[in-house]
């Protein structure tokens, strides 16, 4: 008889777990998504209303007042394009050098130990923290007079960019076969051809997810632009957004409206890498 | 492997021929070249600078000359109680926030992964804070936390707790970082750990059923083991970027109250420009430069992570 109770039982456990489970998750997304709405209602609401208690959940007078200030009258579209510039430099440069670094170290063969130890040294590249490189850099930039200027960055950038990149490609050009490369040769193509003509289109979807790591990590960069650049003429987005934040006043409404515009180019693009973002979070370590 | 240079075909045999003959020949190390370069410019010496700086004292006056100290720099490692509160409250920071990330995103992937069919949506609205501008994240929570205003001290009044000053608070400071942290970088856990539960062979666990292995039993002898790999690269990246932490410490307490959040990287960042003391802030790079080496080689050797 007992066999009788026993799948009831076990079935309102299991219902009892699945409902758990669930409820873990509903948590869990509203933990993750509270956050980014309320810097979006607070970017639309107005001063008073933002010092509201109790708070207004939703905007009651919507208004479009901080995007404005920070826009139009401060100089917060400058910060945007600068950041873009400097993203965009630092991904051309990293793209190309990483794509034949990464080929390189995916098909070709070094005498000794060569391929593995080159490999691990430009991943160990990546492992270093910014702040160390610093003063080095300031020092270096200053010395040159490129202080305040966007190449100075995309040189910065490139430091943590090139080696991401590196690795990317080489876990892509890795799962490509071999096969069509050696008959395009056999076909009379050189070696630099094969990869130009057989390798690179084959491998087109990884080089544009790379290029928006690459554009998604350098539009986030802080620190070093924080020490590289000082005038509204170089200064990136986060700059802009930190430089509101004062000992005696923060600009509540103003960094709202621009910390949200700072994350909306950042959630498209994660849309469009999604299938990519399990390898270019790990370095193309995990394949995903 | 392919032999570079095998195929040289007969139109490069015109004017011009014997160089791309030359390039063809040497194309595994041209490829290479640019890169490397680029590297070792931007790392390798920038280091070898630190090391000329370290042993110096450096004015903020550029046109005085730097003043040849010896290991006076380092000397101060030991008896600065500032680098040592840095130092502590790295660790702190590190060890808590990775451990906390793991643990909610290794569970949120095994829920996930046994009672969601469609994952996709679900998966990439999950891994949103991840992707977003640190600064953005910290001036995102440094709304929530304000002590007046703030939605989080707006719960406590509703659920009849005291009302706190989170970021500003002496014994809360480092724990609003931490959830702030948590909050961007659980994701990332939770992501790398789904795509290794889906590549987990299906043999060993219908065998294991057979057994009547509980669903627990499972999951340490089966799951956890197969997901070795991939949980020791979440913890090296995660504990790497831990490690170099600033942009949430800079926005949403500056270091303070009382030193309780200043992290090795905000330091360094002090007392190189708030101090003007660049040659003593090589000297504490240098030991960071040194951790992180240290601890990312050992770790990746470990792994094989270069294969």
């Amino acid at each position: 008889m007992a066999t009788t109770t026993l799948p009831t039982r076990s079935r309102t456990r299991e219902w009892l777990i699945r409902l758990s489970a669930y409820l873990a998750i509903l948590v869990a997304l509203v933990f993750t998504l509270f956050p980014i709405y309320w810097i979006a209602a607070n970017s639309f609401k107005f001063d008073i209303d933002i010092f509201a208690v109790p708070p207004e959940w939703l905007p009651r007078n919507p208004t479009l007042k901080h995007y404005d200030e920070a826009f139009i009258q401060r100089p917060f579209l400058r910060y945007a394009l600068n950041s873009f510039l400097v993203a965009a430099g630092t991904t051309i440069v990293s793209v190309v050098f990483g794509t034949m670094a990464g080929y390189a170290l995916a098909r070709f063969s070094y005498p000794w130990q060569w391929r593995k130890q080159i490999s691990f040294w430009i991943l160990s590249t990546r492992m270093m923290p910014p702040i160390v490189s610093i003063i080095p850099l300031y020092l270096f930039f200053n010395y040159f007079d490129m202080l305040n200027t966007k190449s100075a960055l995309i040189i910065a950038y490139t430091a943590f960019n090139l080696p991401f990149a590196t690795w990317m490609m080489k876990s892509y050009f890795q799962d490509l076969p071999v096969e069509l490369e050696e008959a395009a040769i056999v076909d009379g193509d050189t070696r630099w051809g094969a990869f130009l003509h057989v390798a690179l289109p084959l491998a087109r979807p990884g080089l544009a997810a790379t290029a928006i790591f690459c554009l998604i990590i350098s539009w986030n960069e802080f620190l070093l632009s924080l020490i590289i650049t000082l005038t509204e003429q170089s200064q990136t987005l986060p700059i802009g957004i930190a430089g509101r934040v004062t000992q005696y006043k923060t600009y509540w409404g103003e960094i709202s409206a621009a910390g949200f515009m700072a994350c909306v180019p950042i959630v498209i693009f994660a849309f469009i890498v999604q299938k990519h973002l399990v390898r270019g979070l790990s370095l193309g370590a995990v394949k995903g | 492997m392919l032999k570079p240079g095998k195929g040289i075909p007969a139109a490069s045999l015109r004017l011009g021929g014997a160089l791309e003959h030359w390039t063809e020949r040497h194309l595994r190390y041209l490829m290479l070249a640019p890169t490397m370069l680029i590297l070792l410019a931007l790392t390798i010496f920038p280091s070898l600078y630190m090391f000329y700086a370290a042993v110096h004292k450096i004015s903020p006056n550029p046109d005085l000359p730097w003043q040849f100290v010896g290991p006076g720099n380092f000397a101060r490692l030991l008896t600065d109680a500032q680098f040592h509160a840095a130092l502590r409250n790295t660790a702190v920071f590190t060890i808590v926030s990775v451990s906390v990330e793991f643990v909610l995103g290794l569970g949120l992937a095994l829920l996930l992964d046994r009672f969601i069919r469609r994952l996709t949506f679900l998966k990439t609205v999950l891994m949103i804070p991840m992707m977003l501008p640190p600064i953005a994240v910290a001036i995102t929570w440094k709304i929530i936390y304000e002590p007046q205003f703030g939605v989080l001290n707006e719960i406590m009044f509703r659920l009849g707790l005291p009302l706190q000053a989170w970021a500003g608070d002496v014994n809360l400071a480092m724990f609003s970082i931490i959830v702030a942290d948590v909050w961007q970088w659980t994701p990332f856990i939770f992501l790398l750990m789904l795509a290794g539960l889906a590549s987990l062979p299906v043999e060993p666990y219908e065998a294991a059923a057979l057994d009547g292995a509980s669903s627990w039993r499972q999951f340490w002898d089966l799951t956890l083991p197969f997901l070795k790999p991939v949980i020791a690269i979440a913890l090296l990246l995660r504990v790497m970027d831990a490690l170099r932490l600033f942009d949430l410490v800079f926005i949403l307490t500056g270091g303070g109250p009382a030193d309780r959040t200043k992290v090795l990287s905000l330091y360094i960042y002090q007392v190189a420009y708030r101090f003007a003391d660049p040659g003593y802030a090589a000297a504490i790079s240098l030991f960071v430069l040194f951790v992180t080496i240290v601890l990312s080689t050992w770790f990746m050797k470990r792994m094989r992570l270069a294969d």
